[in-house]
């Protein structure tokens, strides 16, 4: 699935990005502005890294199917972020990486929290959460065969997809907030957080458990029938 | 009326960039005066621009304020004023304000983020997508338009099912099961349904040739004149932030930079970048008010 189309513009984001700008920003937040402000540069690196990813894939079959597919896995795992403190937004994230591959998986994840965040609020965490849930599904794919043939080490990536998308999310606010990061107030936000991290986990989990192989049947038979 | 409607007649793009320049310093300066200065902005823009932010909102961040002044020195204790001491850590002065300041730009970011979700509806957000690429474009159009789709589908499926006797009774198992069992019937339709729009598009030829794009917003005047003083004025920001003259030192002791030119120059810039949606508006204000005298 070949998501930025002209391939010239492709090729300049895939080089430009991690050779010249990502560099540019980290020595610019260490040398030019206060050294306390690494908030600024880990955002501008998420912004990057999203973009990066979307400018990376390179799928030949690119069928307007598989592009309406991850369409309807986007909807649900919005729909889903709806339901009140069990959400199977992850869990979407992460079959839709693991049947769809990992393409499908990341912009199911970064678009998920980019259209939901229009009722949740957008802000400068949105990249970061973008990031991570499309990293979550990226993985999903990359580890795909494994997950098909073994639910239990399905349900333990959810456990750690869980994990660590409330680290991520930790130590954006830690950033935020202090502005350089802190051991003694990461350990406050992860311990404060703890509720939420439990909580994600477990509905992943739950939501795996559930939904996984029927989920991955419906799809398989959609494959077979229609040939994505 | 609905939204922000302050920027409602410029391009997205341009009101994108204006968005970015009046966070950036407020996320890379731990400058007291630029931080004050983004915070009545973005409050001030808030009550005289035409946003439609709730008392509820204002409370919330009054309260999350509170909390984020009063976590740094609890966390945090340099700085040589001690204030008091409470379970054996003291609590200085220098901490506190750092919390001050702190908890000011996260505030002001979080006004700023509440007024550009208000602005960047889904139609405008399509629109700056579809700069970088059509198809994410278009993989965000069709998500936008079938997540109440789903819903609505989904509330059907649910009520068929209780018509037909299915989870009379409250308990939790049911409504688990039952909620699989609509979930799964809703996901199938979803995707048969998909399949049915992809066949279509394809017999309408998508994909095939080249594509034209039709865009509902045009780049005028007033938006080259937005992004041009947006930019321009955060140059100035940045030159004087790279020379160092914002340095403002909190622990041990608070020393704040020398006032030079430049400084001055900075903070003007900033002024006048934070309150530029109320300067917009309060201009359309005057505008209208002297077009109606003339009639």
């Amino acid at each position: 699935m070949i998501v930025i189309k002209n391939s010239r513009l492709r090729r300049v984001l895939r080089i430009v990005i991690p050779f010249v700008i990502a560099p540019l920003f980290v020595i610019a937040g260490t040398y030019l502005f206060e050294p306390k402000r690494q908030a600024f540069v880990a955002l501008a690196i998420a912004i990057l890294a999203c973009v990066l990813f979307i400018a990376g894939f390179e799928h030949k079959k690119t069928g307007s199917r598989r592009l309406i597919i991850t369409s309807i896995f986007v909807a649900l795992s919005v729909i889903g972020r709806f339901i009140p403190f069990f959400k199977p937004t992850t869990a979407l994230t992460i079959i839709a990486g693991v049947y769809l591959g990992g393409e499908a998986g990341f912009l199911t994840g970064a678009f998920s929290a980019l259209i939901s965040n229009f009722y949740f609020g957008q802000g400068p965490w949105t990249p970061f959460q973008m990031l991570a849930w499309g990293m979550i599904g990226f993985f999903a794919g990359v580890f795909s065969k494994f997950f098909i043939k073994s639910r239990f080490a399905l349900i333990i990536y959810g456990v750690i997809a869980g994990c660590v998308f409330s680290v991520i999310m930790d130590v954006w606010t830690v950033l935020w907030y202090s502005g350089t990061f802190s051991k003694e107030l990461f350990l406050a936000a992860v311990v404060a957080a703890l509720p939420h991290t439990a909580l994600y986990s477990v509905s992943n989990v739950i939501f795996l458990f559930l939904i996984a192989r029927p989920m991955g049947e419906k799809l398989t038979r959609i494959k077979t029938k229609y040939g994505v | 009326m609905k939204g922000n409607e302050t920027f409602e007649r410029n391009n997205p793009a341009s009101v994108f960039v204006y968005y970015i320049c009046v966070v950036a310093p407020v996320m890379f300066t731990m400058n007291p005066v630029i931080i004050t200065l983004s915070l009545v902005g973005s409050v001030f823009s808030s009550f005289i621009g035409q946003e439609r932010i709730g008392v509820r909102f204002h409370i919330y961040m009054l309260i999350l304020f509170a909390i984020m002044t009063a976590a740094n020195p609890i966390f945090y204790h340099n700085g040589e004023t001690v204030l008091f001491v409470m379970n054996d850590n003291p609590i200085t002065l220098e901490a506190t304000i750092y919390g001050t300041v702190s908890a000011a730009a996260v505030i002001s970011v979080l006004y700023r983020s509440r007024s550009f979700t208000l602005y960047m509806t889904s139609d405008r957000l399509l629109y700056l997508f579809s700069i970088l690429s059509s198809k994410a474009a278009l993989i965000l159009t069709m998500a936008l338009r079938y997540a109440p789709l789903y819903a609505r589908h989904a509330r059907r499926v649910a009520d068929a099912q209780r018509a037909a006797g299915l989870y009379k009774e409250r308990n939790m198992i049911d409504d688990i099961v039952g909620g699989g069992r609509v979930f799964s019937a809703t996901a199938t339709w979803a995707l048969e349904y998909g399949i049915v729009t992809a066949a279509s598009m394809e017999a309408r030829g998508y994909g095939v040739g080249r594509r034209t794009r039709y865009s509902p917003y045009a780049f005028k005047h007033a938006d080259i004149v937005l992004t041009a003083t947006s930019l321009l004025l955060l140059a100035v920001i940045i030159t004087a932030g790279a020379g160092g003259s914002f340095d403002f030192t909190f622990y041990p002791r608070i020393v704040a930079p020398p006032a030079t030119v430049l400084t001055s120059a900075a903070y003007t810039a900033y002024g006048i970048l934070s309150f530029l949606p109320a300067i917009l508006t309060v201009i359309e204000v005057v505008r209208w008010k002297y077009l109606m005298q003339k009639i």
